[in-house]
């Protein structure tokens, strides 16, 4: 048994491409007709999110032929620079407001949303703290309270915005990083009760949140309008049956299913390609995170294992959370699908995690053939 | 997997790669379980995905389309073209031009108010009209019928979501007023409100109106691809668009040139019942039937009656030759121009001593035909005149006939039987009495007329067509023509020698009856009904005509006004029909007796 140097993870990296690609032609189709009405060019989302997928692919080349070890040491200074900028996007004057949030940057043209990076810089940072103190982990003071104090930083900061969905996720990906590196369960649990309670009291103070919980539980007594993006994410899976209506012929694109190429892309893809185009892109998330947890337990060392898992975790649970939206399972969160939805902050940093997992994957440790 | 066993080992190793704290095995054991757990978790939670996918995308499949279906599809009216009205020949009466209709979706509207007020504007309408239709909350609502194109392309570049537009045919009648009886008039919604517009609706409209469209979100059809046009039947009448053009125009100078306050005219060929002109002044014009009085827009050739006077000698006579009861040659005494029956003195406009039957029709003499009339007596007549077809509709294919009235013998007043004979105390219709002369004509039988000759569909295949129908006989072919002989002389001797057409034999009767006055219940002195009806060529008839003049003021009797009107109604048409005197076509006479004798069998 050696740890040594070896190509990166193939496979991983075809289905990394193949879903950047799914990503590129589906958010082509389902947001052609919005973007030729409100921007009378077709293109305008395409053109978009294929630059963002060249400079994402550039990014996940670029760290998966660094040695990972680098993020380890660079972490601190990552996590600093996120919470800057989770700070600067708050600042009204900076941070553009979109539909009552405050989730931008705009940086040379472009618009960027730092809790995309933020929930990377955690796990990076987190992945270090667990490597370097693995025998004070089940220590209070000492293993658990730091990383819940750093998460929850970036978790306030993100409520602010407020983006509850990324929040959550950034929450959910910090939790499963304490649970992998060794925090007591008894802890864990009293930590995820009280985060229970303070997401149900952050729900009785927004109505709309409460609405869209209603719409999930009871949809025939909820209101029509919290459940009206549901019942058309429906309309959209249902009629797409097992083959789907056929590339580019999807209707619920036609303005009935809204953020049909953001957060709803999965109900689009599920009408055009059917429930074998569906199971297809599920069943790439599923070899994702085979091969994620694969790398992590083959790591050469402690901070690549967390780095890993808290990589796969987040983009897995993310992808699971918003196709537990589209299919109806849980209430409207607004994240987007790894990959797949439109957007450039969360492409470029899922490829960038994409591109630290690959270049974890260099350095496994094998079992050494008998020679 | 990596067996646990090769753990402390792998560790270690792994270890001497970098310098990082080494983790106890027991640390390392606990991390590969809980990552384990969470691989586990997430995916458990993928699997539960893909089953709820299947039972989406699988299981729900069809109520999931049902219910995603309704929202598309909407029940929009089609892009129709209404059929296109022509007369026999081909010539377009009524034409379609294709315009755009405003329509909204009220549930889909956004900002009501705003719309309601960019749409005021670009329509030219009041904006609180417009919101109101705007809040109204079925599903389809009308904003503009037939909108210009100007105000069409207004709209479409508000772009709003949930208005849009469609195509529709806007009814359209070149002619203008030529017809507008016939044809009718359309409403609002395209549909036919009067005339052949309504008779033959159904099938001019096409079917169905309403179908139901996919449409997006924003009400826009989904496939761009223009719906089969719902095309509606064209219609082609019996009507000649010339014979027309001259009965309105012969008819017209006729009601001006004795100040009359209306008339009527009705051309047919009296051996298939094909009706060829029908009209009345005043007229309209169906463009803007709105604008015209109800009076001016009824048809009034069927839908009115008056007292036919002595027009109607015509049955008496027919019934009493047929009867055998009298010979044209038979003598009558003419009682010095008057007779009492009842009590009431009816008087001659001449005082006729001793004159022939046939004299009495040629000369009109109403105590000849009340003598006649008394030979028939109560029942015999009556029988005659309703199977002439009095007292019914003629069948005609137009709406609003009137089967004009007619009492029971039984209940007939002393003087009933003598005012029958001389065509009072009942009312018909122009058309009656044009069709039960026309059974003169054609040598005894009662054709029912129309003008409908046929229905083709878009795809030219003939869904109706109107032929001739002959309901009965009702005189002997022999009467008819003695009777015909004796119509000649009315026309050649007697007071229609006005309605002679050189070169031609005509065959008619004059009528002139005074009008009952409505306040008092009697006879008017001052306002009268003049008329004429008969057939040309006499002996091969072509033409039966009617000229009807209410109320003239000057040139009151039938052989002064309607009889030089029908003079001109036959001259014009037997020229334009190319009918020479010397030809008239006896075999086409022929031709049609024994098509209406195998008919009648």
């Amino acid at each position: 048994m050696t740890a040594k140097r070896l190509p990166y993870d193939r496979l991983l990296c075809t289905v990394s491409l193949l879903l950047v690609g799914v990503g590129v032609v589906m958010v082509y189709s389902s947001s052609a007709i919005k973007a030729q009405m409100k921007y009378g060019d077709p293109l305008f989302f395409l053109k978009k999110q294929l630059l963002w997928a060249v400079v994402g692919l550039a990014v996940m080349v670029w760290a998966m032929y660094h040695d990972y070890r680098a993020f380890q040491r660079y972490a601190p200074v990552v996590f600093l620079a996120s919470f800057l900028l989770l700070l600067l996007v708050l600042i009204p004057s900076v941070g553009v407001k979109v539909n009552g949030a405050r989730r931008w940057l705009r940086m040379f043209g472009f618009s960027f949303q730092p809790s995309e990076l933020a929930k990377l810089s955690l796990i990076l940072l987190l992945a270090k703290f667990f490597a370097g103190r693995a025998d004070r982990v089940e220590s209070f003071v000492q293993g658990f309270l730091p990383p819940l104090l750093l998460s929850g930083l970036f978790f306030g900061l993100i409520v602010l915005q407020p983006n509850f969905g990324t929040a959550a996720v950034l929450l959910l990906a910090a939790m499963a990083l304490c649970f992998v590196g060794g925090v007591r369960l008894t802890q864990l649990g009293a930590a995820l009760f009280a985060l229970g309670a303070l997401c149900y009291l952050l729900m009785l103070a927004h109505p709309y949140a409460q609405a869209r919980l209603l719409a999930i539980m009871d949809p025939a007594r909820a209101s029509s309008k919290a459940s009206y993006q549901i019942h058309q994410s429906f309309y959209a899976l249902g009629p797409g049956g097992i083959l789907g209506r056929g590339l580019g012929d999807s209707i619920q694109k036609l303005f009935y299913l809204p953020e049909s190429h953001t957060e709803f892309i999965f109900a689009i893809v599920g009408e055009e390609i059917g429930l074998i185009g569906a199971l297809l892109v599920i069943l790439l998330f599923g070899i994702l995170l085979w091969r994620g947890v694969r790398i992590a337990l083959r790591a050469p060392d402690l901070f690549g294992t967390y780095a890993a898992m808290g990589v796969t975790f987040a983009i897995v649970s993310q992808a699971a959370i918003n196709l537990g939206v589209v299919t109806g399972l849980l209430p409207t969160t607004g994240v987007p699908l790894p990959f797949i939805s439109f957007g450039g902050s969360s492409l470029v940093t899922t490829l960038l995690g994409m591109g630290i997992l690959l270049s974890i994957s260099r350095f496994q440790v094998t079992r050494s053939r008998p020679s | 997997m990596i067996l646990p066993t090769q753990h402390n080992k792998r560790t270690r190793r792994a270890s001497s790669l970098q310098t990082d704290v080494k983790p106890s095995s027991d640390s390392r054991g606990r991390h590969r379980r809980r990552m384990i757990v969470l691989f586990l978790s997430l995916a458990a939670a993928l699997a539960i995905i893909s089953g709820r996918l299947f039972s989406l995308q699988v299981h729900q499949y069809p109520k999931l389309v049902e219910a995603a279906n309704r929202q598309y599809r909407r029940l929009v009216p089609l892009v129709s073209r209404r059929g296109t009205i022509y007369d026999r020949n081909g010539r377009e009466f009524v034409g379609s031009l294709r315009v755009s209709s405003i329509f909204a979706q009220p549930p889909q509207v956004e900002n009501r108010e705003r719309a309601a007020s960019d749409l005021a504007k670009a329509l030219g309408l009041p904006a609180q009209k417009v919101l109101e239709r705007l809040k109204s909350d079925k599903p389809f609502v009308w904003i503009k019928r037939r909108v210009s194109p100007e105000e069409a392309t207004a709209v479409s570049q508000l772009d709003l979501r949930g208005i849009a537009s469609i195509a529709e045919s806007k009814r359209f009648y070149p002619k203008q007023e030529l017809g507008a009886h016939l044809l009718g008039f359309v409403g609002m919604d395209d549909r036919g409100l009067e005339g052949l517009e309504l008779q033959y609706d159904d099938c001019l409209a096409g079917k169905p109106k309403w179908v139901v469209r996919e449409q997006d979100a924003l009400g826009r059809p989904i496939f761009r691809e223009e719906a089969d046009e719902a095309q509606g039947c064209d219609l082609y009448l019996t009507i000649d668009e010339v014979i027309q053009y001259v009965t309105e125009r012969e008819l017209e100078a006729a009601v001006a040139k004795s100040q009359a306050s209306s008339g009527t005219a009705i051309v047919m060929d009296p051996l298939t019942g094909e009706i060829l002109a029908l009209a009345n002044y005043p007229t309209f014009n169906p463009n803007h039937y709105a604008e015209a009085s109800s009076f001016a827009r009824r048809n009034r050739a069927v839908a009115d009656y008056y007292e036919p006077g002595s027009a109607f000698k015509i049955v008496v006579g027919a019934a009493a030759l047929e009867e055998r009861l009298v010979r044209p040659g038979d003598r009558l005494n003419g009682e010095d121009g008057a007779i009492e029956v009842g009590g009431i003195m009816i008087r001659d406009h001449e005082r006729f001593g001793i004159i022939t039957f046939s004299e009495v029709l040629t000369h009109s003499s109403n105590v000849g035909a009340i003598k006649v009339g008394m030979r028939l007596g109560k029942s015999l007549y009556y029988d005659y005149i309703s199977g002439f077809g009095f007292g019914n509709r003629s069948g005609i294919d137009l709406p609003g006939e009137t089967p004009g009235r007619i009492r029971r013998p039984k209940d007939w007043s002393a003087l009933s039987l003598a005012s029958l004979s001389i065509g009072q105390e009942l009312s018909v219709t122009p058309l009656q009495m044009l069709v039960a002369v026309s059974a003169v004509a054609n040598g005894g039988t009662l054709v029912r007329p129309y003008v409908a000759g046929s229905l083709k569909a878009a795809d030219g295949r003939v869904v109706r067509r109107g032929s001739p129908v002959q309901l009965r006989r009702v005189i002997a072919e022999g009467t008819a023509r003695t009777l015909t002989n004796i119509l000649k002389g009315v026309v050649t001797d007697g007071t229609g020698k006005a309605a002679a057409v050189q070169g031609f034999e005509v065959a008619g009767k004059t009528g002139t009856s005074q009008k009952l006055e409505r306040a008092t219940g009697r006879y008017s002195r001052q306002k009268v009904m003049a008329s004429f009806v008969g057939f040309v060529p006499a002996e091969q008839p072509r033409l039966a005509i009617i000229v009807v003049i209410d109320e003239p003021k000057i040139l009151q009797w039938g052989g002064s006004i309607a009889a030089p009107t029908f003079r001109e109604i036959a001259r014009e048409s037997l020229k334009y029909l190319r009918i020479s005197p010397a030809a008239g076509g006896p075999f086409r006479l022929a031709e049609g007796m024994l098509g209406a004798a195998s008919r009648l069998n």
